[in-house]
């Protein structure tokens, strides 16, 4: 039993499809008004049937008025830190305190290099992951006096100006699933986000990766319970008959979500599919019983 | 003089502000919101743009002040590039570049304004407060009509004459910088750009658009009811689009007839709905979501064919707007040679302005939808072309078929069988289960407007086509081996990805081929093939020619002159070249398998 204890969330996970952007926006509109507590989207740059992400989220946050937005996950290599850091604060103070920021070291390195990004191998991608958290929380540091320095191997930054202050403490949620990518996110993230179709053994895969990031967040003298556990879950239906996770009747929805909280510490779900009844149902019927559950078994 | 103003706004970390300020100038008309960077301000001027186009529904957004980002903070040109799109699909392109304005002191009165907006810039001024916003919204003045901002107008089309729009038009029309612009650019099918789209809602207005059209010749003409047209070209790129969507009324004239009064605007599944009251249906195609102006001009091969004929055999009069502004209206008795042409080349010849229908009774029906996996296309196919014309005319069977995979064809039934008698229902259907392995079964009695209604309506986004649809069409005699053959070796191709067999005969055949200008009457399937490349698609499709008698022009995108050809048999097109002289000597009417008035060939 693994439980960080932290309030659950509840979302989707949404694709910024360029030729459905108005039902893009219609799934963010929908899981604001339904109560959800996050709306993401992917980011793919280089795919060109994709929105930019940015942009899609910016133009999401300023059509609803309480969800929380994130990209799920910001890929890095194409967004340089000091440029995110600024726009995260901006959209932050802009909508109210409403952005969290959801990051990758990048992925599809091939499709990073044709817009023009930088190829960095597994392990250096972590090392410029790492400089760039460090320069976001700087940017965002206004209590410190003077501009930031940095001279990393990958991000130099040389008096740069502090600001804005985003609206509220932006949480950097982590995608990871490597050693030392999990290690990273123990030492610095605010949250792990990972996908559970990219887990090598689904659920089962959680024990031994919630203790690495366990692991390296007490040996940088912090606790587990600072990196909230967060994640997408892409193949989901609501169905007669259990299948799979995700894939059943409301109840066992519930009774798996619970389990994922109880058992293993996931405290915020982000389900894909990009279908508006799924979405509906998910926040009416599954929402409001998981958290009865959690809330009863917490005690 | 018209003004055109703006506001500066700082963009200051008092976000809330910002945003209400930049509603209350977009909701009062004015035409620009400048945000203003400056040495403490330090937010993304592209994150602010966009989200004060989120709050807002139709002002432009410039930026100024902001300066170059430090080297260490330049974003990727190519992800800056993407940005901008996104914006303008997200935003209808209301984010300006440059700074094409002029500043205006805080507080400039009338006279200093004017004399700033005299070379046509839109003069912008900044402000502070809801009262600085609420002065210059007064001296724009009320806003009569539709007001559109320099960045709108920006994106109108060459060759058009906007400002020459009727004035019966001019509140309903809309243009490329317009907020609903998305919403009528593309159809069902297709991605399209015109450069304006008028919007009629009466027969005058019809003849209005169509003055308006004759002066516009050197652009594409669109004519739009629903926005489902293969053949028919209802978007453009750069041109005009006559969209009659909303001349959509339904009205009863005499129910001890069952005559029914329809505007060309209506979807087949809101005539469905409105007639299934009074126990009557009117067979359209087999897609509620089409609209019945471009289908009620073309022919109507729909899922009661067999039963009760196509569509265009039970229209009593049609009125339509010629070329010419003039409106007519044709019967039987009243211009029957129009009548005859509209019945088949409507296209050609006017916009509809309203049908007059005579529709039939028909209660609950047998609807089934079955999906069978055949290993032997040929074999399939074959079977289907005798089990589907030896069927009764109560029944009706479409065939759809896509790539095989693996060997293997998925073929999906789609079958209204016009009985109130479930034991019927099912005796009809039963041959047709062996044409493959059963994989998926649906049948129920039900109402055609339950089997209509099954399109989802479509909103006030309306239609999302991309690209241009690849489609050939062909009517068959029959299916002979040779025939099945060619077609399932044309299917293992892989360049086909949907294949349709739309049965005929019974009641369609009862009409004699002179009777409308839709001739083809004999044939017992008309065919439906669309692939990715039309010369691709064209080369494969003439292999078949042998097994074809004519087309179905409602369903080819051929754009090659022997179409015609296909599409009306010799003494048919000679007869409609002789009604187009008359009725559109210009050929005005040219989207969609134009004859040309002036040759004889």
């Amino acid at each position: 039993m693994t439980d960080y204890g932290h309030d659950l969330l509840f979302g989707t996970f949404l694709t910024p499809s360029a030729q459905d952007a108005r039902q893009a926006i219609d799934l963010a509109v929908a899981s604001d008004r339904a109560g959800l507590d996050l709306v993401t989207f992917q980011d793919h740059p280089y795919q060109p049937a994709f929105l930019d992400t940015w942009t899609l989220l910016t133009y999401v946050a300023a059509r609803t008025e309480r969800v929380h937005l994130s990209g799920n996950v910001l890929s890095l290599p194409l967004r340089p830190p000091a440029v995110l850091a600024r726009a995260a604060a901006s959209l932050d103070l802009l909508s109210g305190g409403r952005v969290d920021l959801g990051l990758g070291a990048g992925a599809f390195w091939d499709g990073i290099a044709a817009m023009g990004g930088r190829r960095l191998t597994p392990a250096q991608g972590v090392d410029a992951l790492r400089e760039a958290i460090t320069i976001i929380r700087d940017l965002w540091d206004t209590g410190t006096r003077g501009g930031v320095r940095r001279d990393g191997t990958y991000y130099q930054v040389v008096g740069a100006k502090r600001g804005p202050a985003p609206a509220h403490d932006i949480p950097i949620w982590v995608g990871a699933y490597k050693r030392r990518m999990l290690a990273l996110t123990g030492e610095m993230a605010d949250g792990w986000l990972p996908t559970l179709e990219y887990l090598p053994d689904g659920v089962g895969s959680f024990p031994a990766l919630n203790a690495r990031i366990d692991e390296a967040a007490v040996s940088a003298g912090r606790s587990p319970r600072d990196v909230r556990r967060l994640l997408n879950i892409m193949n989901v239906r609501f169905s007669a008959t259990g299948r799979g996770v995700l894939d059943g009747p409301v109840d066992q929805w519930v009774e798996q979500l619970t389990g994922l909280a109880l058992e293993h510490g996931v405290t915020a779900y982000l389900i894909g599919g990009d279908d508006l009844p799924t979405v509906e149902r998910f926040a009416a019927e599954v929402v409001p019983a998981v958290r009865e559950a959690v809330a009863r078994e917490r005690g | 003089m018209e003004l055109a103003l703006g506001v500066v706004l700082d963009a200051s970390a008092d976000a809330a502000r910002t945003t209400e300020l930049a509603r209350q100038a977009d909701a009062g008309g004015l035409d620009l919101v400048v945000l203003r960077g400056g040495p403490d301000t330090g937010l993304d001027p592209w994150t602010a743009a966009v989200w004060v186009a989120g709050v807002t529904d139709r002002i432009a957004i410039g930026t100024t002040g902001f300066g170059p980002p430090p080297e260490h903070e330049m974003p990727y040109p190519s992800v800056v590039e993407k940005a901008r799109e996104s914006a303008a699909l997200l935003t209808g392109r209301r984010l300006v570049d440059g700074e094409p304005w002029a500043t205006a002191p805080a507080g400039a009165d009338r006279a200093a304004l004017e004399a700033l907006a005299a070379d046509g810039r839109t003069v912008v001024v900044p402000v502070t407060d809801a009262e600085d916003v609420a002065r210059l919204v007064a001296l724009v003045g009320p806003v009569a009509g539709r007001r559109r901002t320099a960045a709108a107008r920006a994106l109108r089309r060459a060759g058009i004459d906007y400002d020459g729009v009727p004035a019966s038009l001019a509140a309903t029309a809309v243009e490329p910088g317009d907020p609903e612009y998305l919403a009528v650019s593309s159809t069902y099918l297709r991605g399209g750009a015109p450069g304006l789209v008028l919007r009629p809602e009466t027969p005058e207005q019809v003849a209005d658009a169509l003055a308006f059209a004759r002066a516009h010749t050197h652009v594409p003409l669109g004519v739009r009811s629903g926005g489902h047209g293969v053949s028919g070209r209802s978007t453009n790129d750069g041109g005009v689009v006559i969209d009659v969507g909303r001349m959509n009324r339904i009205e009863v004239l005499d129910a001890s007839r069952r005559l029914v009064r329809i505007g060309p605007g209506a979807t087949w599944k809101q005539v469905a709905a409105a007639l299934d009251p009074y126990g009557w249906a009117l067979g359209s195609g087999d897609y509620g979501g089409v609209g019945v102006g471009g289908l009620a001009t073309a022919g109507g091969i729909g899922l009661l064919g067999r039963a009760h004929g196509l569509t265009i055999d039970r229209l009593r009069a049609v009125e339509l707007v010629l070329a010419d502004g003039t409106p007519v209206r044709a019967t039987a008795d009243e211009h029957p040679d129009l009548f005859w042409a509209v019945r088949g080349a409507g296209a050609n010849f006017g916009v509809a302005t309203a049908f007059e229908v005579e529709a039939y009774d028909v209660g609950e029906v047998g609807w089934a939808k079955l999906g069978l996996v055949s290993t032997d296309l040929e074999k399939s196919l074959l079977r289907f072309g005798e089990v589907a014309t030896a069927a009764p005319r109560d029944t009706t069977v479409f065939l759809v078929t896509g790539r095989p995979q693996r060997g293997q064809s998925m073929i999906q039934l789609y079958a209204i069988v016009d009985s109130p008698d479930p034991q019927v229902v099912v005796e009809r259907l039963q041959p047709f289960l062996d044409l493959g392995v059963l994989v998926q079964q649906e049948a129920f009695m039900a109402r055609y407007k339950d089997i209509m209604g099954q399109a989802p309506d479509v909103g006030p986004e309306g239609h999302h086509g991309q690209g241009e649809p690849v489609s050939r069409s062909a009517f068959l005699p029959g299916i002979t081996p040779q025939a099945a053959h060619d077609t399932a070796e044309l299917l293992r191709s892989g360049r086909v990805f949907f294949f349709q067999l739309r049965t005929m005969g019974g009641a369609i055949a009862d009409v004699p081929a002179d009777e409308t200008a839709f001739a083809h009457r004999t044939p017992a399937f008309q065919a439906t093939a669309m692939g990715v490349d039309q010369a691709d698609l064209d080369a494969r499709w003439d292999r078949l020619a042998e097994h074809f008698d004519g087309l179905y022009l409602s369903f080819d995108t051929d754009l090659r002159p022997e179409r015609l050809h296909d599409a009306f048999p010799p003494e048919v097109l000679a007869r409609l070249r002789e009604l187009k002289r008359r009725y559109d000597p210009d050929a005005l009417f040219r989207d969609n398998f134009p004859i040309d008035p002036r040759t004889t060939t």
